[in-house]
């Protein structure tokens, strides 16, 4: 056999330098100038997550982000959408269980135009009934949809199942049919009032723009903003039960949609970097344990995976496959094997080396578009990294010994105390699955 | 906007190579577009070409199972590959030191494949396909949409009446000996293009692609191409409505259209952004915003070049429309478009969406590399990539009006409706 051809020289690479400022009212700006770019892409992030809404209005923070695009006190939903559009820009709006995000990507040249829109949707979104009894309804119908999707289906159910009944990172972060449904447009304009405002708020803004005109930008926008956020909640997420099998009925399915796993870690948790490793060599790329084990060996699935989900507190650990329903047991039991290998041995060093050299050097193509590097700043924002978190961030992977990832597995690494969630054909499953001696098992028939 | 870079060149073999050259970041694509797809596949053996693209990764002289993905994530790159009707492509994106590490393993693979082929191998890729199979279709709620569409839109025994993934029987009976055929008719080097974007110098660059393809032998009697022809016009309102495991209705409206890269398929392009992109597309304005009819919609057309495209807009009811209200209220849009033309904002609107979405598709090197691949590979022309915006922009509102007229209407139409099956939440 012939080598692979040795690679020359690595050029250097650098992530972006930027500047930060906090204007009076408490607005956090980053400013990320590119120069050579042609787009620019803006992200006004806010502490108006899921984490910051009250249990009894659960999805509101999710609707009132969605509906910030259906217009503005000066432009109704049609004019919004019409005029923003017209300039080449999609304004997006969302948001997650830590902020929502409202913002777009865009010609340099549309930048004031659209950065002025934005703040105005930001401010003064017109949050009028009849848009919001549609979001409303389009949210309903998509929970519908979501339970006919078996991939989405599996997510939600894991998320339910996994964590304590009180824990909000249990139910979904847009919401329950139950909680939306009660939900109305003041709800939404309390939200906005009491959480939207510039001390818990940061906008990015990457690509092509000279800093000192970018800044004047903000100002002029959102120099004036005013109001006081509440921020989010803090919580303490707890697992609910031990080691057990739920399976959730999806009747004539042909495959069953695995997902295993426990609670995981939050975002600053001091073995982020080992657990990132581990992850990764574990079923984050194509050559991972689990995926050359249940893929490439057994044909079992089409990909086969793992990841954390860190989150202000402890997201899920999950490893996940779709496989075909006959082999259900025997691929949970590979999958518990390869999780149970992960804690038993140190990778060896090619192993850990393939892995960690994947992770370091893709880094340049992370930050190919300005949305790649306005999107790495959110973290930094959001939860309160160091302004070097991603100068240093290469070296701190390549830190990660054969041990420190033996030691995040066996922490972080938990089969004893694994749900293991199916989603398939309950009359195929039913018996096997009890019969399999994985724990004991419960049978859930989705509304 | 700023253009694309090209050189063109090509070696004794036939391999046609792209070199576009953008030293800013130091990453580096290669991309290599092979013309077959699965409309080159033979009755009884289709999702075949996707199968094979499976078997790509299996290994080759030099190279062994998995290794593929192996040696490109230790250098820190990505790879995969993709199967469509008319081609195959694969593609890696390296450190732009890593570029010969690139052109070796697609190299190797098209010099000296079948020496590594088993059929334990086969049978392995085999599963992984059902499975894929039975993930993106047979499981998914209204997932076999695209394959009933090209069944009904493409006569019995047209190149494009199959899907891509093909089907289950077919996938079984698949041979060691069709995959030796296939890479002995298919995957020489006169049959697919190269293209090389990012960092990396030029001369050294073709030094290393002259030296890893240059002495692989082409096929001397590639077949010719299928016979793509098709009547432009169905000749009909083909209706199928299905039964499924579905909580909301959704009716699909295909039409048999012009192919891609013709003036007619670009008038089709800004009508389909003009009804179904965006906030404000004519769609989602009176379907989902004004009417609430309707969840979600969409508009799109398949860029695919043989004898015809389809051009296809799909509605989703909300609980309580029926799937006839959807479809009249969407004929309606169509109508309206067809017989008043866009607004000139409609045009302004499409016309710097599409802008901005070029530029952002192109800042990436991956994905330059791959529209220049496909132009050079479906038109032997990549500058295309350069003039893609312009011919967007030349379609006015006559253009849309005509296309729509000739295209989009009652008697060349296929209505799949996707219906909630009895018991269905």
């Amino acid at each position: 056999m012939i080598a692979r051809p040795p690679g020359t020289a690595p050029r250097p690479y650098r992530f972006p330098d930027f500047v930060r400022h906090e204007l009076p009212n408490g607005l956090g700006v980053w400013l990320v100038p590119l120069p050579e770019r042609e787009l620019v892409s803006v992200h006004l992030m806010t502490d108006a997550g899921a984490a910051t809404e009250d249990e009894a209005q659960a999805g509101i923070a999710a609707l009132t982000a969605q509906l910030l695009v259906t217009g503005t006190q000066r432009l109704d939903a049609a004019a919004f959408a019409e005029t923003t559009e017209r300039l080449g820009i999609e304004v997006g709006s969302e948001s997650s269980w830590d902020s929502a995000r409202a913002g777009f990507t865009a010609l340099g040249s549309k930048l004031p135009d659209g950065l002025a829109l934005l703040a105005e949707m930001i401010r003064s979104p017109r949050l009028d009934e009849r848009e919001f009894e549609r979001m409303k309804a389009e949210r309903l119908n998509d929970i519908l949809q979501a339970r006919a999707d078996p991939g989405r289906l599996a997510d939600e159910s894991f998320l339910r199942e996994v964590y304590a009944a009180d824990v909000p990172y249990g139910r979904l972060s847009a919401g329950t049919p139950e909680s939306v449904g009660a939900l109305e447009v003041a709800a939404a304009r309390e939200f906005h009032a009491s959480r939207y405002a510039p001390n818990v708020a940061d906008i990015v803004i990457a690509g092509a723009i000279e800093p000192d005109t970018a800044l004047a930008a903000v100002e002029r926008h959102l120099g004036n903003w005013s109001g006081d956020g509440t921020g989010h909640r803090t919580f303490k997420p707890r697992q609910r039960g031990g080691r057990r099998v739920v399976l959730v009925d999806r009747p004539g399915s042909v495959q069953s949609e695995l997902r295993v796993g426990h609670l995981g870690i939050d975002r600053h948790h001091p073995r982020y970097f080992a657990a990132l490793v581990m992850a990764a060599l574990l079923g984050g790329v194509f050559g991972s344990r689990l995926n050359l084990r249940l893929r490439e060996e057994l044909g079992y699935t089409y990909s086969a995976r793992c990841s954390f989900d860190p989150r202000r507190a402890m997201g899920p650990f999950i490893a996940s496959a779709a496989v075909q329903t006959e082999v259900t047991v025997d691929a949970i039991r590979e999958l518990l094997g390869q999780l149970d290998r992960m804690r038993a041995d140190a990778p060896g060093p090619k192993e850990l080396a393939e892995v960690r050299d994947f992770l370091v050097g893709v880094f340049p193509l992370r930050f190919e578009t300005t949305a790649g590097i306005a999107t790495a700043i959110e973290p930094l924002a959001v939860y309160d990294l160091p302004d070097d978190h991603w100068h240093t961030y290469r070296s701190r992977l390549e830190a990660v010994t054969d041990d420190d990832v033996l030691v995040a597995a066996r922490e972080l690494v938990r089969p004893d105390e694994a749900l293991i969630l199916v989603t398939g054909d309950a009359g195929s499953l039913r018996d096997n699955l009890a019969s399999a001696g994985l724990g004991p098992l419960e049978v859930v028939t989705p509304a | 906007m700023p253009q694309v870079p090209i050189e063109r060149h090509a070696l004794e073999n036939g391999l046609r190579v792209i070199l576009s050259r953008d030293p800013r970041a130091p990453v580096v694509a290669v991309n290599l577009w092979y013309d077959v797809g699965s409309k080159h596949e033979k009755a009884g053996k289709t999702g075949f070409a996707h199968l094979f693209e499976h078997m790509m990764f299996q290994g080759s002289s030099n190279v062994e199972k998995g290794q593929h993905f192996s040696l490109v994530q230790a250098a820190g790159g990505t790879c995969n590959a993709s199967t469509w009707l008319d081609r195959t492509n694969y593609f890696e994106t390296l450190p732009g030191h890593e570029l010969e590490l690139g052109l070796w393993l697609e190299a190797d693979r098209m010099a000296s494949l079948l020496p590594a082929m088993t059929q334990e191998k086969l049978d392995n890729q085999r599963d992984v396909v059902k499975n894929e199979r039975r993930w993106s279709v047979d499981n998914q709620p209204y997932g076999d949409w695209d394959e009933r569409i090209q069944e009904l839109v493409y006569p019995d025994g047209h190149p494009y009446h199959h899907s891509t993934i093909g089907s289950m029987e077919d996938l079984s009976a698949a041979s060691l000996t069709d995959v030796g055929d296939f890479f002995a008719t298919w995957y020489a080097p006169n049959n697919a293009v190269l293209t090389i974007a990012g960092d990396f110098e030029t001369d050294a660059a073709l030094e290393m692609v002259r030296r890893h393809f240059g002495p692989i032998p082409p096929n001397a009697a590639l077949p010719a191409p299928p016979d793509m022809r098709v009547d432009p016009r169905i000749g009909s309102n083909v209706r199928e409505t299905k039964a499924d495991q579905v909580p909301l209705a959704r009716v699909y409206l295909a039409h048999r259209s012009p192919p891609f890269g013709t003036d007619a398929f670009d008038a089709l392009d800004v009508s389909a952004d003009i009804l179904g992109s965006g906030r404000a597309s004519r769609l989602y304005a009176s379907l989902v915003r004004e009417q609430r009819l309707a969840q979600d919609a969409g508009v799109f057309v398949f860029p695919i070049v043989g004898g015809a495209s389809i051009f296809t807009l799909w509605v989703t009811a909300r609980p309580g429309v029926t799937q006839e209200t959807i479809e009249t209220a969407t004929l309606a849009e169509i109508d309206r478009l067809a017989s008043d033309g866009p607004s000139d904002a409609d045009l302004e609107r499409v016309r710097n969406l599409h802008a901005a979405h070029a530029a952002g598709a192109l800042e990436r090197i991956s994905e330059r590399a791959d529209r220049l691949s496909m132009y050079a590979c479906l038109f032997d022309e990549p500058e295309r990539i350069n003039r893609e915006v312009a011919r967007y922009a030349a379609v006015d509102g006559a253009r849309v009006s005509a296309a729509l007229r000739d295209s989009v209407r009652a008697d060349n139409r296929v209505t799949l409706t996707y219906v909630p099956a009895e018991g269905a939440s």
